[in-house]
């Protein structure tokens, strides 16, 4: 086949130029000419690359990197406080059902007193302030679920409270041992007076504190 | 889209001198900060020029270059390493820089690409500058990686997430096209 002068772009379009079209190019000053730019522009492509100082650029991206990461901080902050209030929330809601279980008992006991089991009429005096046997079952097995959840959050902080790492940590582990002190003997005054509401509601506290403390650590060590 | 996920920053000292993608890419994903620092030496003078090739004016490439490191850090916790750190990194930049590109579309701000002042003797490099700006945005990318930063088309090809004979033909779109721009403005 014979090359032509309309045949070079073709010939343009492989990196390296056939046999067929450098000898076409030896004899047509048109086409030497084509070529020639096609290569030029290669060429001068390379001068196109420019590089320069740019001496705010890095502290620019290393801010704008910082700021993200304080704007995330404030986020999970916000999302933890979220996260206590619901806590808070699910603890009300325990006294709530424990208040909510006395008051029908006491209605059926209270004006009918000789009419009740002797076993629930000994512990109902008529005073709001002490909980039915029902009750104070009913309490006793919420307090017990409670208490193996927080157990079990305690035991995913443990390893950060062991570390015991800074001193934001030594505070939280002072905090949750006075929490652990007061729950011990708020709970050795309901073993003399299981039926008392307002220690229970001290137990409940108490063990939302904990609750509180150690989510809070446990957040800190996630973004740490 | 990039994910936005933050990391926690670190502030390492010790850091090898040399470290491989795979070093750098666990460091950053650890937030240290001087692994980032070590990506923008490697990486900022060619994303500068290859995004002042494409937006046309220093202080739009330093924008999306500035956007993009901020886009990879945001990211790279979810960098799988299925493609190269450098070619994750241009995909990022490109994205920004069509970012920049249809914020100054939508301004309708003057042209895209930077007028060189006109001179009696426009030289080729001048006039390949002006031509540029003439031809389709995919055949001039390819041009400016190919031809102008020195990717190969490999790269390219993993970057713009299309086969390597199609870098080729963008390429060679470019050049004809170019060329074709080069000689009517030359009679």
């Amino acid at each position: 086949m014979k090359f032509e002068c309309g045949d070079l772009e073709r010939a343009l379009a492989v990196p390296d130029l056939m046999p067929e079209a450098r000898e076409h190019l030896k004899t047509c000053a048109a086409c030497r000419r084509e070529y020639r730019l096609w290569s030029d522009i290669s060429t001068t492509a390379r001068e196109l690359h420019e590089e320069w100082e740019s001496p705010a650029l890095w502290p620019n991206v290393r801010a704008a990197i910082m700021a993200g990461q304080q704007a995330q901080r404030k986020g999970n902050r916000f999302k933890m406080r979220i996260w206590g209030v619901a806590a808070s929330l699910a603890a009300a809601a325990v006294v709530v059902a424990a208040v909510m279980l006395v008051k029908p008992a006491m209605n059926r006991t209270a004006p009918g007193t000789a009419g009740a089991p002797a076993a629930t009429a000994s512990k109902v005096t008529g005073d709001a302030t002490f909980l039915t046997e029902n009750a104070l079952a009913e309490v006793e097995k919420n307090e017990s679920a409670y208490r193996k959840s927080i157990d079990r959050l305690a035991a995913l902080a443990q390893p950060e409270i062991a570390k015991a790492a800074n001193e934001m940590t030594v505070n939280y582990r002072e905090r949750l041992l006075l929490l652990d002190s007061a729950i011990a003997e708020t709970r050795a005054s309901l073993e003399q007076n299981r039926y008392s509401v307002e220690l229970q509601k001290e137990l409940a506290d108490l063990y939302h504190q904990k609750q509180k403390a150690l989510e809070e650590l446990l957040a800190r060590d996630q973004k740490n | 889209m990039v994910r936005e996920i933050g990391l926690p920053i670190r502030f390492a000292t010790s850091f090898s001198e040399h470290p491989t993608d795979a070093q750098l890419v666990e460091e950053c994903k650890r937030g240290n900060l001087r692994a980032y620092e070590r990506l923008y030496e490697q990486h900022a003078p060619r994303m500068k020029s290859l995004a002042l090739r494409l937006l046309g004016s220093r202080a739009d490439a330093e924008d999306a270059v500035q956007d993009a490191f901020l886009k990879v850090y945001r990211a790279m916790a979810g960098f799988d390493g299925n493609s190269a750190l450098s070619t994750w990194m241009y995909r990022i930049l490109i994205n920004c820089c069509y970012d920049v590109l249809r914020r100054q579309q939508r301004a309708a701000e003057a042209p895209v690409t930077r007028e060189p002042a006109a001179d009696s003797k426009v030289s080729l490099k001048i006039a390949l500058e002006r031509a540029l700006a003439r031809i389709n945005e995919r055949p001039r990318l390819v041009f400016v990686m190919f031809e102008v930063e020195g990717l190969k088309h490999s790269e390219i090809a993993a970057i713009l997430q299309v086969p390597e004979g199609t870098s080729r033909n963008w390429l060679f779109e470019a050049k004809r096209d170019l060329k074709r721009i080069l000689t009517e403005t030359s009679r």
